[in-house]
């Protein structure tokens, strides 16, 4: 059977990508590194691909908001592309820098191109932040995480601007739909309102959001960064048979859905 | 006219930045008079209408979700006192590039110009005149790049026209005027310029100016290493050269794993599958002095482009600070004129570490902060980079004649004018003023997709040889290339960052995150069609020759034309005197100790003990997805770890470990024994994370005051121990780096020498990281064992004795040999994963690295101390070379340690806190908690968490 064919997009201060690359050619896919330049001159076609994987980074410094100007870039120059893309049924996935991109876009949370509806914004702490925490997996429509639902998972955030807000109205929208994928989670398995369990902020202790198919996802936390027993910080502590990474989990669900496409 | 938007966050939510400035006007300042600060952001357009700005506020600039906008009109409008803080023209603000490019695409034309800057509204009913200008001068502007703006610019446009090329008719001068043309400006002494001067004469004509800036920094200490190649005089004898030592120490060694030493920007070794590692350690503590944020960033820049300029281009893996600064909480009246206070120079060299390296995608994982009054009034701020390469590539590239010198990455402005020689100068209190132009605001991602670049051109072949533009910029970057064949080079071709350079300032200009190459002819189109498609800016100067003369010409004038050969070898080599004179420092009367429980909190709360996690937080420690050791560890991930471990080919076992030692204090009492010292403590590190000391490379850094007859002595030493280091263990330095400008002379007379320092890092391959371990203990019921040679009488230098407010003289006395044997031990123990916990002792000996253990793993611990031993000497002496190892209840010390000294001095239990008995009676118990909280309490403090 033919693999999956992802998408990785690159541009000025994306710094993700090989990993992200990584996580999904682990999962099963094929990844192709593609850079924005590539789209706007048609030397690449969106339609190419089964996944579109937005990774982490700075995105052009994140200058004025994290993600902003790429966001801008992607709805003034491959608005058809992406409609396209999404109306094909394909998968989307932002992490990280690659989410505030999704979110400024209006990709996420309601498919709206160029209507934002929610923002991330900076950490309550004032600062970049680079930990793990524990997120609870969400009973969603999301295809990220099927058969995860429930469960608890240790990742690693790492961002300045990751504090998910919009208003009341539209979370009670999200949150009525299932769109919430991703909870910082206490000790208690909980979600988490304070610091450092959740750490930015985010109302409801939202870490990640899809649209309503549950084929758009992002997230602040970085799963790529735990496809290895050896990424855990705790990997040493762990029985030696233990479940498979985290963060795989998410890539293999992404894989396994493009093959039915 | 400018269009003006102003763009704030809504009322009702948090302003995380306005926190932050508040909690520093409170906690750094001690001003209590504002009870709020609110900030928001003012962007400026040139070019465009009110219309077009209002278009880019809807869609750029202002989120209607968590923010408010106003076009040309105030935002803030009820507090008692606004201010605006920009650039000061002519600092290039990276986020204007954005601003350009994000309004090209929203299709609005006519953009001439763009600029940001931060507004901040204070309230406060009795905010005084006074307090703004603290909170100004010493938090929010930095006078050396920002001001406050007064009233709205004309124009964001810089205008200039070019200043004309000059002759310097040095054949005339006297030696006096030679001195004043020097000062401040070639920093060179008389003889070298009486040299230039007979040079000039015998050509029979007088300089450019453009020759003798660049004759001046192509001399200059920074980058022509005038000490460590003098004929030095010890006592009367002379001895070998500093640098020659130490590469011939290197040489001898005959390591089979080392691949370039001490030729290229990095050092580099064998890896495994083909590749190879490299490294390479950086100081950067005059610009720093002065604008720590940028300097910082600047410093970071600098290094990781070390290593991408490394044989054909590497790929940077990781980067490590180390920090030495004053006391956070010295007092204003302590610091010296023209100097930073130390709190605000501390936080501002973390972001500015931060922002660089996590912009760029590369992991900080590995560093260290250290505090002494004599830092404060110059810091030292170190950081390292290390990358990896094919090892077919791992070769500095030589040019051919006909090979093209292309330009790539960032353009050139009037940024770091002097650079090189400035830090090679001293610093005094008319440094800032004098060399203001020596600081840039960094840009990262400029510096990123230019590495992008740079690598996609590698991997096709596209480049013959490549190095970064540092120190010197053009001129030392081209001049040392085209060293062996010549160079010639269209000044007027480089791409500026606004007109009005003179041809000497495009040579000299350290303008940041510029990288050269030397390409064939057939293979420059295909170089610029990858630049091009990764946003990178590429420009061809010119070309390698074969005449073996550096020559510029500008507007086709030719402004430069000297000779490769006394370009690099016309420096007349110095003869230095040393003579290294020991001071002593009174041993303390022996004291009993009252309360074991304060003393053992001061030690985990002192400053050189305590917790740097709220500084590594800030760092992005997990970027590339190769970390198998981060810095911090344990059931609340909150024990600190030796070294950093990664697996920089995803999927495959191969391990890099990276670490490092220094003691500025050790280095003071006793030069020989502090460098063995820092040696020991960077492989100590290593070694108790898992690695072979057979597996290791060395780098060294010396940051030395200005060497005079004693500090050279101390030099002497200091490099004799390094040498001894490598002779006794086999482990070869292949990088290095000397700053000895660290002296502080201020108008009043006073004179600071600040605390010599050797930082030695190491860094090695392991070829399975499942056989490593972390320094958290695992399990109650464990034996703590303590590894290694260590005499707990020498406790000079020690944080117990800091407490005590003394200095001493008998400082632990290492011997490299007998150390060999234990690392060799402590490795095998660990890799035959009988180990599992390991931890190296340091500032605040056993019982600080006991805790720390603990912290980690959540255990409590039992410590008997011997009858014969002196419990403080026994719980604080900093012997490095020495080791606390978790040991399963089962399994027998001696079987696996063999012949090195073991001790087992207690178990790990289920308990919560540390107890010490010694002669059958309890000596005391302590909660952990208490210890945590002492020992995370301080940097909570300065950075807000």
């Amino acid at each position: 059977m033919k693999k999956p064919r992802v998408c990785i997009l690159r541009t000025d201060g994306i710094n993700c990508d090989e990993e992200t690359f990584y996580a999904f050619e682990k999962a099963g896919a094929e990844s192709q590194m593609v850079h924005v330049n590539q789209l706007r001159s048609k030397e690449k076609q969106l339609a190419d691909f089964h996944i579109l994987a937005l990774p982490g980074g700075f995105s052009y410094g994140d200058d004025v908001h994290s993600g902003k100007i790429l966001a801008v870039e992607l709805t003034s120059f491959l608005k058809e592309q992406l409609s396209e893309f999404v109306s094909a049924g394909k998968l989307m996935i932002g992490i990280c820098n690659g989410f505030q991109v999704l979110v400024r876009t209006g990709l996420l949370p309601n498919q709206r191109l160029g209507k934002i509806e929610a923002a991330l914004t900076a950490n309550d702490s004032g600062h970049f932040e680079c930990r793990w925490v524990t997120l609870l997996v969400e009973h969603s429509h999301c295809v990220f995480t099927r058969g995860m639902e429930g469960s608890l998972i240790d990742i690693q955030v790492a961002h300045g601007e990751g504090k998910f807000y919009t208003d009341p109205s539209v979370i009670e929208k999200i949150e009525q739909n299932d769109q919430v994928v991703f909870r910082y989670a206490g000790i208690d398995g909980r979600p988490a309102s304070l610091y450092p369990a959740n750490p930015n902020g985010s109302l409801n202790a939202i870490a990640g959001i899809c649209d309503s198919t549950g084929r758009i996802m992002g997230m602040m936390p970085h799963p790529e960064r735990h496809v290895e027993k050896t990424h855990h910080p705790n990997w040493r502590r762990m029985p030696k048979s233990t479940v498979p990474p985290h963060g795989l989990a998410v890539f293999r669900n992404a894989v396994e859905y493009a093959n039915q496409m | 006219m400018l269009q003006e938007v102003r763009v704030i966050t809504k009322k009702n939510l948090p302003d995380s930045k306005g926190e932050e400035v508040l909690y520093d006007i409170i906690h750094a300042l001690s001003i209590n008079s504002v009870q709020k600060v609110r900030t928001a952001r003012v962007f400026r357009f040139e070019g465009i209408g009110a219309g077009e700005a209002a278009l880019l506020a809807e869609k750029l600039l202002a989120e209607d979700v968590f923010q408010e906008y106003k076009v040309n009109g105030p935002v803030i409008t009820d507090a008692n006192v606004v201010l605006e803080v920009a650039y000061k023209p002519g600092v290039m603000n990276p986020e204007a590039a954005s601003l350009m490019k994000a309004a090209a695409d929203l299709g609005i034309t006519g953009l001439m110009a763009a600029d940001s800057s931060w507004e901040y509204g204070f309230y406060g009913n009795t905010i005084t005149s006074a307090d703004v200008e603290r909170i100004t001068s010493s938090l929010l502007v930095n006078a050396t790049v920002e001001y406050i703006v007064q009233e709205r610019p004309k124009t964001l446009v810089i205008h200039g026209t070019p200043g004309r090329m000059e002759m310097i008719p040095v054949r005339q001068m006297s030696d006096d005027e030679l001195l004043e043309l020097s000062r401040d400006k070639l920093f060179l002494n008389l003889e070298e310029m009486q040299v230039i001067k007979d040079y000039f004469l015998r050509i029979g004509r007088d300089p450019t100016d453009i020759e003798i800036e660049t004759i001046a920094q192509t001399w200059s200490e920074h980058c022509g290493h005038k000490t460590f190649k003098a004929r030095l005089i010890v006592d009367g004898q002379e001895k070998k050269p500093l640098l020659k030592r130490l590469q011939n120490a290197t040489e001898d060694s005959k390591h089979p794993l080392v691949l370039s030493a001490f030729v290229d920007n990095s050092g580099a070794m064998e890896f495994y599958d083909g590749q190879a590692i490299c490294g390479k350690v950086e100081t950067h503590n005059s610009p720093s002095a002065i604008e720590p944020y940028g300097g910082a960033m600047t410093g970071s820049g600098g290094v990781f482009r070390d290593i991408v300029g490394t044989g054909r281009g590497a790929k940077v893996l990781a980067s490590t600070d180390m920090f030495c600064f004053a006391r956070p909480d010295t007092p204003e009246e302590d610091i010296p004129a023209g100097c930073l206070r130390p709190h605000y120079l501390l936080r501002r060299v973390v972001a500015g570490v931060r922002d660089y390296g996590n912009r760029m995608g590369i992991p900080t994982n590995n560093g260290s902060v250290h505090f002494h009054r004599d830092f404060r009034a110059k810091p030292s701020v170190i950081v390292g980079a290390y990358g990896i390469l094919p090892a077919e590539l791992c070769r500095k590239g030589r040019p051919r004649p006909g090979d093209l010198v292309v330009s790539l990455g960032g353009r050139t402005g009037r940024d770091g004018i002097h650079g090189a020689t400035f830090s090679s100068g001293e610093m005094t209190d008319r440094t800032i003023d004098v060399n203001s132009s020596a600081v840039q605001i960094g840009h990262p991602i400029e510096e990123k997709r230019t590495f992008d670049a740079i690598l996609a051109a590698r991997d096709e072949g596209l480049i013959r040889a490549i190095t970064d533009c540092g120190a010197g910029g053009f001129a030392s970057a081209i001049g040392e290339m085209g060293e062996e064949v010549g160079a010639r080079i269209a000044l007027d071709r480089a791409p500026l960052k606004y007109p009005g350079l003179a041809p000497w300032e495009i040579l000299e200009s350290e303008s940041q995150e510029r990288m050269v190459l030397a390409a064939a002819p057939e293979n420059v189109d295909r170089l610029m069609e990858i630049c091009q498609g990764y946003n990178v800016e590429a420009t061809v100067l010119g070309e390698f020759t074969g005449d073996r003369c550096f020559s510029a010409t500008y507007e086709g004038q030719e402004v430069m034309n000297l000779e490769m050969a006394f370009l690099h070898n016309g420096l007349p080599q110095r003869v230095m005197q040393a003579a290294w004179r020991p001071t002593v420092y009174e041993e303390p009367p022996a004291v009993a100790t009252a309360d074991w429980v304060q003393l053992y909190c001061r030690v985990m709360g002192h400053i050189n003990t305590c917790s740097k996690e709220p500084i590594v937080r800030q760092y992005d420690h997990g970027v590339q997805g190769t970390s198998a050791l981060p810095p911090f560890t344990g059931t609340g991930c909150d024990g600190p770890n030796d070294a950093a471990i990664m697996t920089p080919i995803l999927g495959k076992p191969y391990g890099m470990v990276i670490s490092h030692g220094l003691n500025p204090v050790l280095n003071m009492i006793d030069p020989y024994q502090g460098s063995l010292w820092a040696a020991a403590e960077a492989v100590s590190n290593a070694v108790a994370s898992g690695a072979s000391p057979r597996d290791l490379v060395l780098m060294d850094n010396f940051i030395w005051p200005f060497p005079d007859e004693e500090l050279l002595g101390a030099l002497d030493l200091a490099v004799d121990a390094c040498v001894d280091f490598v002779r006794a263990t086999g482990m070869p330095f292949i990088s290095g780096k000397d700053s000895l400008s660290s002296t502080y002379r201020g108008k009043d007379g006073t004179v600071i020498k600040i605390p010599p320092i050797l930082c030695i890092s190491a860094f090695g391959r392991i070829p399975d990281v499942s056989r490593t371990v972390s320094a958290d203990f695992k399990k109650a019921g464990s034996q703590i064992v303590l590894v290694g040679h260590r005499n707990t009488s020498e406790m000079a230098g020690s944080i117990y004795y800091d407490i005590l407010e003394y200095l001493g003289n008998n400082l632990p006395r290492l011997s490299p040999t007998a150390l060999m044997q234990v690392f060799e031990a402590v490795y095998e123990a660990i890799s035959s994963g009988k180990i599992l916990a390991c931890h190296d002792l340091s500032e605040g000996g056993l019982a600080a690295g006991l805790a720390e253990m603990c912290f980690g793993g959540s255990v409590g611990a039992q410590v008997e101390i011997p009858d014969k031993e002196l419990a403080e000497n026994f719980l604080f002496n900093e012997t490095a070379g020495c080791f606390l190892a978790e040991l399963p209840a089962e399994e027998n010390p001696s079987d696996v340690f063999g012949a090195v000294p073991c001790q087992v001095i207690g178990k790990t239990t289920t308990g919560s806190s540390i107890s010490a008995v010694q002669a059958g009676g309890l000596l005391f118990e302590v909660e952990l908690n208490k210890l945590k909280e002492a020992w995370q309490q301080p940097m909570r403090e300065v950075f807000r968490q």
